[in-house]
């Protein structure tokens, strides 16, 4: 609770901590408890006025910290001291390997997250579930869903109700270290022979089955998204096969790869522009027989415990102006033309980061069966366990 | 021989005198030394989140350690006395206590209380007469709850061993002297046992405070030190870790010797 | 006549009197730690039986049945109960050999003036977290470490890091202080002149070790072994951070289950069979104990 807050407020800590003994007792009604303690009126100045929240001065208390689950490498750590600066909350930063993780984690119950980064293909099962609740727009003016791709947006309204907004798009290609393999590596069939031959013992996959499965499937002629369980047990057996000659199997493959421990990993377009840009010789390409697109959101969890303050940073990243220095440290593609107009050319015409709309066609989107199905879930845990 | 032996302690202590050489590092990479700076200690206590899981971790490991130190011994004094079909049920779970891997532990009471919370939450909304009903949930009383089922087992083992070494014929030496019998607990036996009592203490608090397995699964929202640490592995050391790692060193080592120093002077003063 | 009577009956409702304040008094003393073990041990471990035999909800998590299809599943786990089965037991042997030589020397030929401290120096390692310590070794064996010393005398691209080696050395050094100390304990309880009787009736220290330390040592190895290997067929974190994902313990894929493919009964129900694996484990190192070192009782403590 911050000085400001203590002087300015209406009741002090203990009169409500006795206001609400008194309410808990039955002795007093809600609506007394309410105008007593003056959360009534805080309450009811919030509801009529939106824009309030627009300004600097925020009229609910932010708190002095909270939480975010998003994944590894994925922000510039600048923007948070900016925000713990404008706001005096501190972000704390959980990073997963995959939606399954984070999934399961929110399932479990009682994860502490304000807001969290899902991919697109997730959040009609989050939304099924009652994980998330439809966001509250008026909290969040600095986002416009007018300029922003609508590819890449779509899958965050639900019944035309807004359950997440779009972070940033981004792909899922081979990044290769070309001081250590020299033949060439352009789709995902190759980067299985490269794995179990020149690549012996230094190739990645990712802890995720959507990606780690679907590149196998893909490689194999088949779709990314498939659940046929003849096409998986196709999948499975070349995994199996390839493990023994990985160098490990981790989302978080950034460090291995600057170490060069590992000499190639399946990448997402940010990591492979950061490794890219301080390793020239790490090269990113998209598999020509296919491969993943993908958009991440921001959504917020239904058991979120400083939703004042998940809002707050969403907005927050939600301003071109802000969202423009995340997109520069982080290297993913975004989804906001206004950002996009902001970004210096040499972003822009990264061909890492916007590639040429051609090699985009094979790829797909991941489809939301992928998340639930048992098969290819089993499937993950046995490649893992072999 | 000796050789042998050296090897095997600088095997020991090379990994420790790299977290602390890297703690000084002026880098922000834990991957190459660049020059010596105390920065990252400045770094470490400013971080709110570092500090918070690190209070979380004492506080933990101190009230988990402690109700194991008081119900552990008790168990121990009571065990005495039950027939021998009881104590042998309360032999066989504090075994198992002890002897089931923390990774079941941890899964089995997350199960649980999942499963408990699933009844009794709903419930307790339907009685609750506002509108924020309170919520069970994972949390502090969890991670204490399963460190102490350990900690407990482990001091209740060792007081035991402790009792049954003592003979009774001290205890009933005394109540033949009409002292009654807390008199007897408080001047013969419990000096006796203390030693005990305290280093089972210590191990507990040790146990709990460097455990992450447990935590991981029921830890809820709570950061523990170790979670804390497992987290920023994934997201990238920085020497901030190395940093209170070293901290907690130079705490336990201190305390190992204030331990050591104050043990030496009763010993003395006891004229043992 | 009646007075007499009185006073024994007086005496026998004190008697009563006092067994009753002796039982409440005993039942105050365990009633703590009774309610502790069942709302925490036996009721976490019913629930884990129930969810054993139940199915994996459609999104994931739990859902009731009643179906042994978990248990017909636990042959897809047949290589990481292997790979326990194999790595548990063959590092808590590693551990061994690495932990008698200091335990011996540290009991045996170490100057008693500086033993206290030698000894205390084997258990500080332990006040270090040991996430830490294997960070620190995920770094000297990752390529910027050993394998950078390698590269300068020409010995070019070895990989150490996330091999059932790098799995091993993790083990071996986080557990030998657990190893030693028991060995030590044991060790230092012999009597030197045993030793001596041993030399003076013209036996050679070779054979005087094997007749005569070894075997007063071995109730202290049986312990260090036996709990060793237990603390170990649930480990999670050691794999996880040398291995790489790619050495999997069974404790992996415990985990791995309840935080990626969701599926609680199978994770259960895999459980439930470590529980069994540990305590047929418990038993074996038992009966061997009893066997070579002549005590039925394997101390864990």
């Amino acid at each position: 609770m911050t000085k400001w807050y203590r002087e300015n407020a209406p009741i002090t800590a203990e009169k409500l901590a006795d206001e609400l003994m008194r309410l808990k007792r039955g002795s007093v009604n809600r609506r007394h408890f309410l105008g007593v303690t003056g959360l009534g009126l805080a309450t009811a100045v919030l509801a009529r006025a939106p824009g309030l929240f627009n300004s600097t001065a925020f009229a609910e208390d932010l708190g002095t910290q909270m939480s975010l689950a998003t994944w590894p490498n994925y922000h510039d750590p600048a923007t948070f001291e900016a925000f713990k600066a404008a706001t005096g909350v501190a972000v704390e930063v959980n990073v997963f390997g995959s939606n399954e993780e984070m999934l399961a984690k929110l399932q479990a119950g009682g994860t502490g997250w304000d807001l969290f980064v899902p991919t697109n293909y997730t959040i009609s099962t989050y939304a099924k579930l009652g994980l998330i609740d439809e966001l509250d727009l008026s909290k969040l003016p600095n986002y416009d869903a007018s300029t922003e791709n609508a590819r890449f947006t779509n899958e965050g309204v639900i019944d035309g109700k807004t359950y997440a907004v779009p972070k940033n798009w981004g792909t899922t290609g081979i990044a290769v270290n070309s001081a250590k393999i020299k033949k060439p590596v352009t789709s995902w069939k190759e980067f299985f022979e490269v794995a179990m031959a020149e690549a012996d013992g230094r190739a990645m996959v990712h802890d995720y089955q959507l990606t780690t499965i679907g590149n196998a499937l893909v490689s194999l002629g088949y779709s990314f998204n498939s659940v046929k369980p003849d096409e998986l047990a196709k999948a499975e057996e070349l995994l199996i096969k390839v493990k023994p000659h990985l160098y490990a199997i981790n989302s978080d493959y950034q460090p291995s790869m600057r170490a060069t421990d590992a000499w190639m990993t399946m990448c997402w377009t940010n990591d492979g522009a950061q490794l890219n840009r301080d390793m020239p010789e790490i090269q990113f390409v998209l598999g020509k027989d296919g491969g993943e697109i993908w958009s991440d959101f921001y959504a917020i969890p239904k058991s979120a415990a400083n939703k004042a303050a998940g809002y707050a940073l969403l907005n927050y990243l939600m301003t071109p102006e802000n969202a423009v220095k995340e997109h520069i440290a982080n290297g993913a593609p975004t989804t906001d033309s206004r950002v996009l107009k902001l970004l210096p050319a040499d972003v822009t015409s990264n061909k890492i980061v916007y590639p040429d709309e051609a090699a985009l066609t094979p790829l797909e989107f991941g489809a939301a069966v992928t998340l639930t199905d048992p098969g290819r879930a089993e499937l993950m845990a046995r490649f893992k366990s072999a | 021989m000796r050789a042998l032996v050296s090897s095997v302690y600088l095997f020991l202590y090379a990994p420790i005198a790299l977290v602390v050489l890297f703690s000084f590092n002026a880098g922000r990479n834990a991957s190459e030394f660049t020059s010596f700076s105390a920065a990252w200690y400045g770094k470490a206590l400013s971080n709110t989140f570092l500090v918070s899981a690190l209070q979380n971790s004492l506080m933990i490991a101190f009230t988990s350690a402690a109700l194991a130190a008081v119900f552990g011994t008790m168990a121990a004094l009571g065990m005495e006395r039950l027939g021998p079909r009881v104590r042998a049920v309360f032999d066989a779970l504090f075994a198992a206590a002890i002897v089931v891997p923390g990774v079941v532990i941890g899964i089995a009471t997350l199960v649980a209380l999942v499963a408990v919370f699933s009844f009794v939450n709903p419930a307790l909304a339907m009685i609750w007469p506002g509108d924020h009903p309170p919520q069970l949930g994972l949390g502090y009383g969890s991670i204490i709850a399963a460190h102490g089922l350990f900690s407990m087992a482990l001091v209740a083992m060792i007081v035991k061993a402790r009792i049954a070494s003592l003979g009774r014929d001290i205890v009933e030496a005394s109540s033949d002297l009409y002292a009654t019998p807390l008199t007897t607990f408080r001047l013969i036996v419990l000096p006796q046992i203390l030693p005990s009592i305290l280093a089972g203490f210590l191990l507990a608090f040790t146990f709990s405070f460097d455990d992450f397995i447990i935590a991981f699964f029921v830890a809820g929202s709570k950061t523990t030190l170790p979670i804390y640490v497992f987290a920023s592995i994934r997201r990238g050391v920085t020497p901030e870790i190395n940093a209170i790692a070293t901290l907690v060193l130079v705490a336990s080592l201190l305390l190992i010797l204030t331990a050591r120093v104050l043990m030496r002077e009763t010993k003395s003063k006891s004229g043992e | 006549m009646r007075a007499q009577f009185n006073t024994r009956f007086n005496g026998l409702t004190m008697r009563a009197a006092k067994n009753t304040k002796r039982n409440l008094v005993m039942a105050a003393l365990v009633a703590p730690a009774a309610a502790w073990l069942c709302v925490f041990l036996v009721l976490p471990f019913i629930a884990m039986l129930v969810f054993a035999f139940g199915e994996r909800a459609p999104e994931g998590g739990y859902q009731a049945a009643f179906t042994f299809a978990q248990f017909a599943n636990l042959p897809t786990r047949a290589a990481a109960f292997w790979n326990t089965l194999m790595l548990a037991p063959a590092g808590a042997l590693l551990c061994l050999l690495v932990a008698y030589p200091v335990a011996y020397y540290l009991a045996v030929r170490a100057n008693p003036r500086y033993r206290l401290i030698l000894v205390s120096l084997v258990v500080v390692p332990f006040w270090t977290s040991l996430l830490v310590r294997t960070y620190a070794w995920m770094y000297i064996l990752g390529s910027r470490g050993i394998p950078n010393l390698l590269a300068m005398i020409g010995i070019e691209d070895v990989r150490m890091l996330n091999t059932p080696g790098a799995v091993l050395l993790g083990i071996v050094y986080g557990y030998l202080p657990l190893m030693i100390m028991p060995i030590y304990v044991s060790l230092e309880k012999l009597d030197r002149r045993l030793l001596e009787a041993s030399a003076d009736l013209g036996a050679k220290p070779v054979s005087s070790f094997l007749g005569v330390t070894l075997p007063l040592s071995l109730p202290g190895v049986m312990t260090g072994v036996a709990l060793v290997t237990i603390l170990l067929l649930g480990e999670y974190l050691i794999p996880q951070l040398l291995g790489g994902g790619k050495v999997f313990f069974i404790g992996n894929a415990l985990v791995d289950l309840f935080l990626q493919s969701r599926n609680w009964p199978f994770g259960s129900a895999i459980a439930v069979t470590l529980v069994a694996v540990v305590a047929v484990v418990l038993m074996v190192a038992m009966r061997i104990a009893w066997k070579v070192a002549g005590t039925r009782q394997v101390d864990l403590v």
